[in-house]
């Protein structure tokens, strides 16, 4: 069959997707606007929000390419404390860190490479992080969400060795240390 | 323009015992059990609305727009997550088809349904999203 590659072409103007085609007419549905990807503004910051031990955290969002629900990781012979073992993630070979030791809390991840490794718990995610060495993984016990906030929002880390918390987000339930993903890592 | 650029992407789904294609590009994501909360005096097509990722979404259920028969035993039932310019909607579909690829010779214009733009050489009816939803008679609004 035959025809004008342009009338397909005008069709296919209507099939494929343009973020700004209209959205008319759709009144009778309840709004969902797509607000997750909105650009964020001039000096505001997207970071994700996650929770380790009894703790909070947040990392820049930019930084997180994929957070992944735990799972059991290949182990590595005599592997040092943050390193838990590694993840094949499409062929890349990923270390996943234990991030406790370097907030100074106790270590909450169960045995989770090797023969006698447990079921992660539900609530639990690897952050897949960009680095400069490539890929890797930060094991967090839950994932809160992604929180906006203008550069005003945040707050200087209070006293002591500040380390990689580049500054305190306050949040409803107290508050959040920002910390820098490559200083969890080292 | 190339020939690689007038490719186009199809995300395929079954909707009763055929096979219907929306482009790749408009998919969020695929979700596998959706209960969505039913909303007052919304169109027969509207199930109702779910929360996702923070926002309230609703779920339309393509097989109330559509020719219904039966689906393949081996469909899965899901809601895709699909944009329509800045909104968003999820469509109740009866399985999911794959992801498929069609250059425009594969193309062939008109449907024998309304809101189906062509058909592919391969039986894949590509839907006109936004024709097929908006403007749709809303129901008589009961006075308080």
């Amino acid at each position: 069959m035959s025809q004008e590659p342009s009338s397909v072409e005008a069709l296919l103007a209507r099939f494929r997707y343009r973020p700004d085609e209209d959205s008319g007419g759709l009144g009778e549905l309840p709004t969902s606007t797509v607000e997750a990807d909105r650009e964020p503004g001039v000096d505001e910051l997207q970071l994700l929000t996650f929770g380790v031990g009894r703790g909070e955290y947040a990392v820049a969002l930019g930084m997180v390419t994929e957070i992944l629900r735990a799972r059991s990781l290949t182990e590595i012979p005599r592997a040092r404390p943050p390193l838990l073992g590694v993840l094949n993630l499409r062929g890349i070979i990923t270390p996943v860190y234990d991030p406790s030791l370097r907030l100074g809390l106790p270590s909450t991840v169960p045995p989770c490479a090797g023969p006698d490794c447990e079921h992660p718990p539900r609530p639990a995610r690897i952050l897949v992080v960009r680095t400069a060495l490539g890929p890797a993984g930060l094991w967090v016990d839950r994932v809160r969400g992604v929180q906006r906030v203008r550069g005003g929002g945040l707050e200087r880390p209070r006293g002591g060795p500040t380390g990689g918390v580049v500054g305190v987000l306050p949040t409803m339930e107290g508050s959040c240390s920002v910390v820098d993903p490559e200083w969890l890592l080292r | 323009m190339s020939a690689e650029s007038q490719a186009v992407e199809v995300c395929a789904f079954w909707v009763g015992d055929a096979v219907y294609g929306i482009d790749v590009a408009r998919v969020d994501e695929i979700l596998p059990r959706v209960v969505p909360l039913p909303i007052d005096q919304a169109p027969a097509h509207v199930e109702g609305v779910v929360h996702v990722h923070g926002t309230a979404v609703p779920i339309v259920d393509l097989r109330r727009l559509l020719p219904v028969g039966s689906p393949p035993r081996t469909a899965k039932p899901k809601v895709i997550l699909a944009r329509i310019g800045r909104r968003r909607v999820g469509l109740r579909v009866d399985g999911m088809a794959g992801v498929r690829r069609y250059t425009l010779a594969d193309i062939h214009p008109g449907g024998p349904v309304p809101g189906v733009l062509a058909v592919t050489a391969d039986e894949c009816r590509l839907l006109d999203l936004r024709g097929l939803l908006a403007d749709r008679a809303a129901p008589p609004r009961v006075p308080l």
